[in-house]
């Protein structure tokens, strides 16, 4: 018999008995199901995360930090020397700790460093509030410029020397700043109230003098008085999220030479001026993993800690790769749950068929076409079991899309669920190889059928 | 022209041994009609299987139009059966959720016929058995006789130079019978096919130009042509020199 025939052939006698073999194709469904969304999930999550890298950072820089508890590796068993070149902080914990920071000693040691192009400080400022003209006060952040950020304006332009005191707004501030279309807010200046540090020299004098506020007015009125406010011109509006990063959908993106004076503001005076907890340092032809990777180990050994952008990509993917290991396991624990009942399925139709078997050999069919008959037939429930369960995954995952996406708040445009039909395809291929070799056994007892023996059944 | 030569078949080994065929010596002609007649447990099926090349024969030989099917492979036995022969059974054995039409095209499937013919052939032997109306419809659906002749559709789709019928009657009462029988021998004589039939009917087993009693495995007699089968089978093959 010639393959096609065989195979139209397997899938008819399917059809006679559908009932067993849409339960059959039911349990491969259930773990192609689970596998169909854990690929996707899987797709979608590497996809999120390699947005959020590509559209926020320079594959060529490093992050530098001095301090080692800033990439996650803080031991909070044991007791950490107090240094007095360092303030104390909180973190979002609220634990206390010290954080060691970059100084502008250490960023001249980094731009010294054999192979390093350039240094740029990552700063985020922390405003009092932002406002204009009549309209009411918010609370805003304002941080650098990082030129391997292509945000999408809507209206303006970012110049290829970004300079001065010029802002890229977000969108979300429109309307709360009182304008009616990106366009409006083009060239118009925002203010911006930033807070001066009390220097420790200051706070003696306020001592002395005893006019250290007592009241909340007071304090209030202090803070007025310590704080400058700035201006800001707008040049370009944003189209949210200026970084799929969430959280920061509504920074205010300044020029680095503009983050770096605006931060001097606020720390000056304090232990905290012109140092940062982290910097990126561009190595000379960075792009290419291998002269990065001696860039980076060069500023480990001046004792730095230092992470390209690929091994923290590598580290949130690792993440998410072992929580889909452990969905992958239990999709494939279904099928192969599902192959016992390919098996089962097979012997029964086998048992079913015994006199047809007879018939067909005693008509000349070679043995060989006989096992490849029920061969195909255990295909075609992996077929079915593959399409079934890998449609209604989906159909679901597409339809459930939007809502994990705000449940999630994964930011718009960013999907969890993403569908590849190559992956698809090759999942119901291999559902269909593991069905074949599930119905090797009963195909192999109707293959070997002696001919006369069938006939007399029954 | 079929000749079975000494052809014994024993089943089983040391005490169980059980000899269902001694030494068979049969020639069937081209074109002829013979009856094997017997009691169940006489022999008849295992000489038909042997002589169909479903089974194997312990000794001796059985040669179709020339070819020793005793000394072929099992592939060749398949290919010779696929093209050669063809079966009908008492149980009609077709399969009652297809149509008449997907029942009589698996023998040209097995066949590997070019799907070009298919359809005019399947059409052709159809309308032999006066089914030609019910192509399309589901076997489950036809009696008894129609059953039958769906059978003998399939069994003549092919073109088979030999039809093996076993007990074709059997499961039909005596008047569908009839129709059964005459059709079998309306078309042995339309299509020269030789008809070997395996049965209990004597008024069907009159009606074939052979008839061959069995018993305990052996041929008690032989009636109608030639009175022995070596007698016949040189007759025949002396005529068919002359042609």
């Amino acid at each position: 018999m010639v393959t096609r025939d065989i195979i139209r052939r397997s899938g008819r006698s399917l059809k006679s008995a559908k009932g067993r073999t849409i339960l059959t194709a039911l349990a491969i469904a259930v773990g192609t199901f689970a596998l169909t969304l854990t690929l996707a999930a899987s797709n979608g999550a590497t996809a999120f995360v390699n947005k959020i890298i590509t559209e926020n950072f320079d594959p060529a820089e490093l992050f530098v930090a001095a301090d080692e508890t800033l990439f996650g590796q803080a031991n909070s068993t044991k007791p950490r020397v107090y240094d007095p070149s360092f303030g104390t902080t909180s973190t979002n914990a609220g634990t206390t700790t010290q954080i060691k920071r970059i100084t502008e000693a250490d960023i001249k040691k980094l731009s010294g460093t054999e192979g390093v192009e350039k240094v740029r400080e990552d700063i985020s400022v922390a405003t009092r509030y932002i406002t204009r003209e009549g309209e009411k006060k918010f609370v805003g952040t304002i941080a650098a410029y990082n030129p391997a950020q292509k945000p999408e304006l809507l209206a303006g332009a970012t110049p290829a020397d970004f300079d001065g005191s010029n802002v890229i707004l977000p969108e979300g501030f429109l309307q709360s700043l009182g304008f009616a279309s990106p366009q409006d807010a083009i060239g118009i200046q925002l203010m911006v109230s930033i807070s001066k540090s009390l220097s420790p020299a200051q706070l003696q004098a306020q001592l002395k003098s005893g006019t250290l506020p007592q009241t909340p007015e007071q304090s209030s009125a202090q803070a007025d008085n310590n704080a400058v406010t700035e201006e800001l011109k707008v040049i370009a509006v944003s189209k949210k999220p200026i970084t799929s990063r969430p959280g920061t959908e509504l920074y205010l993106i300044v020029p680095l030479s503009e983050a770096r004076r605006l931060n001097d503001i606020t720390s000056e005076g304090t232990a905290n001026y012109r140092k940062y907890n982290f910097v990126l340092v561009k190595a000379e032809d960075g792009s290419d993993p291998a002269k990065l990777k001696i860039v980076q180990q060069r500023i480990k050994d001046l004792g730095y800690q230092a992470r390209s952008v690929k091994e923290t990509q590598e580290f949130l993917t690792n993440i998410i790769g072992v929580l889909q290991g452990i969905v992958a396991g239990f999709g494939l624990i279904a099928i192969i749950a599902s192959v016992f009942g390919i098996i089962n399925t097979m012997y029964i139709s086998v048992l079913q068929r015994t006199r047809e078997i007879g018939l067909m050999k005693a008509l000349g069919m070679r043995n060989r076409d006989v096992g490849r008959l029920f061969r195909f037939e255990a295909a075609w429930i992996g077929f079915l079991g593959g399409a079934i369960g890998s449609a209604v995954g989906v159909v679901l995952g597409i339809a459930l899309n939007p809502w994990i996406t705000t449940k999630l708040g994964l930011g718009e445009g960013n999907k969890l669920l993403i569908f590849m039909p190559l992956q698809v395809f090759i999942l119901i291929v291999v559902l269909m190889v593991i069905s074949i070799l599930a119905g090797w056994l009963p195909s192999r007892k109707a293959s070997r059928l002696d001919p006369i023996e069938a006939l007399r059944t029954e | 022209m079929i000749q079975v030569a000494d052809v014994g078949k024993i089943y089983g080994k040391g005490e169980n041994l059980f000899t269902a065929l001694y030494k068979i010596d049969l020639s069937v002609a081209d074109g002829s009609t013979v009856a094997i007649v017997g009691k169940s447990g006489s022999g008849k099926s295992t000489l038909m299987h042997i002589m169909s090349g479903l089974d194997h024969a312990t000794s001796g030989e059985v040669v179709i139009n020339g070819k020793s099917l005793t000394a072929m492979k099992p592939r060749e036995v398949d290919a010779f059966r696929a093209t050669e022969m063809s079966f009908i059974f008492q149980s009609f054995f077709v399969e009652a959720n297809q149509t008449c039409y997907q029942n009589v095209i698996l023998p040209l499937e097995i066949a590997r016929v070019s799907r070009r013919l298919r359809r005019k052939r399947v059409l052709s032997a159809l309308t032999a058995v006066g089914l030609e109306e019910k192509v399309d419809t589901d076997a489950s659906k036809l009696s008894g006789g129609q059953m039958q002749r769906l059978a003998i559709a399939r069994a003549i789709v092919n073109k088979p130079k030999i039809i093996f019928a076993d007990e074709p009657t059997g499961n039909l009462d005596s008047s569908t019978g009839e129709v059964i029988i005459n059709l079998l021998f309306d078309l042995n004589k339309k299509l020269g096919c030789t008809l070997v039939v395996v049965t209990h009917d004597s008024e069907l087993a009159v009606r074939c130009n052979t008839q061959v009693n069995m018993k305990d495995g052996e041929i008690v007699s032989q009636s109608g042509g030639a009175s022995t089968a070596q007698a016949k089978a040189k007759n025949v093959n002396g005529s068919r020199h002359g042609n």
